[in-house]
């Protein structure tokens, strides 16, 4: 089980919820959370593929391939109020 | 990385107001050589993208924020010629024309300073996981980019 914090409008787009809990299921890349998540959020998917939301692993910017496993705080980051998160 | 006690008194992130004079002394006070002290006052506009704001209300990644303004005071104290930087920046909600966020430096001359406080404070709007929703007569807006 991993949970999925989630800021902003990130969180309007997920009925308002703070965090979501995923059973990884297998999941072992950023990339295949991000699959599961499209599957019950299409749309924070697609803000993902466009890499207008990013995702942390830890505190840290992730990419498609950086490992997750139980217990890491993962966290969906929209555009941050001060300018490009990049 | 564990927080050491000069990042605890440099580095917060807070819901109450800070004191623009407290943390200018604070700097001040970590060394005697400072001759000149930069300073960077973000403020609560009543206007953005040609909406009018009643309020603004900061939400912040606990942990990582901290983390990233860290990040930023110890590449500011590496790469510039300066003595000290405090960076605050608040969360909640904010009234217009309050505080939101303040950068301090302190160097032996001004060019460093000058040039470090810019610096720190477009790093912090770049890489700092904070977010900013404003409320409008209209409704709640969550901003996205500024320059």
């Amino acid at each position: 089980m991993i949970t999925v914090r989630l800021f902003g409008m990130t969180k309007s787009l997920a009925k308002n919820l703070s965090e979501l809990s995923l059973e990884l299921n297998g999941a072992r890349q950023v990339k295949d959370l991000v699959a599961l998540l499209t599957v019950q959020y299409p749309q924070i998917g697609e803000l993902i593929q466009k890499k207008k939301v990013l995702v942390s692993v830890n505190h840290d910017i992730a990419h498609e391939e950086t490992t997750i496993q139980d217990g890491d705080e993962v966290a969906l980051l929209p555009p941050f109020a001060g300018g490009n998160p990049l | 990385m564990n927080e050491t006690a000069d990042e605890t008194q440099f580095v917060r992130v807070q819901r109450e107001d800070f004191s623009v004079d407290a943390e200018i002394n604070r700097v001040r006070g970590s060394s005697k050589r400072i001759g000149g002290i930069s300073i960077f006052l973000g403020t609560a506009r009543d206007r953005s993208k040609g909406r009018d704001v009643d309020s603004i209300t900061f939400e912040h990644y606990e942990g990582m924020a901290q983390k990233k303004l860290r990040e930023i005071r110890e590449r500011a104290l590496k790469d510039f010629d300066i003595i000290e930087v405090a960076i605050l920046h608040r969360y909640g909600e904010i009234g217009i024309g309050e505080n939101i966020v303040l950068i301090v430096v302190g160097a032996e001359h001004r060019a460093p300073a000058f040039q470090a406080c810019k610096w720190a404070i477009d790093e912090l709007k770049q890489i700092t996981p904070i977010w900013k929703l404003e409320h409008t007569p209209e409704g709640e807006v969550w901003v996205e980019e500024h320059p």
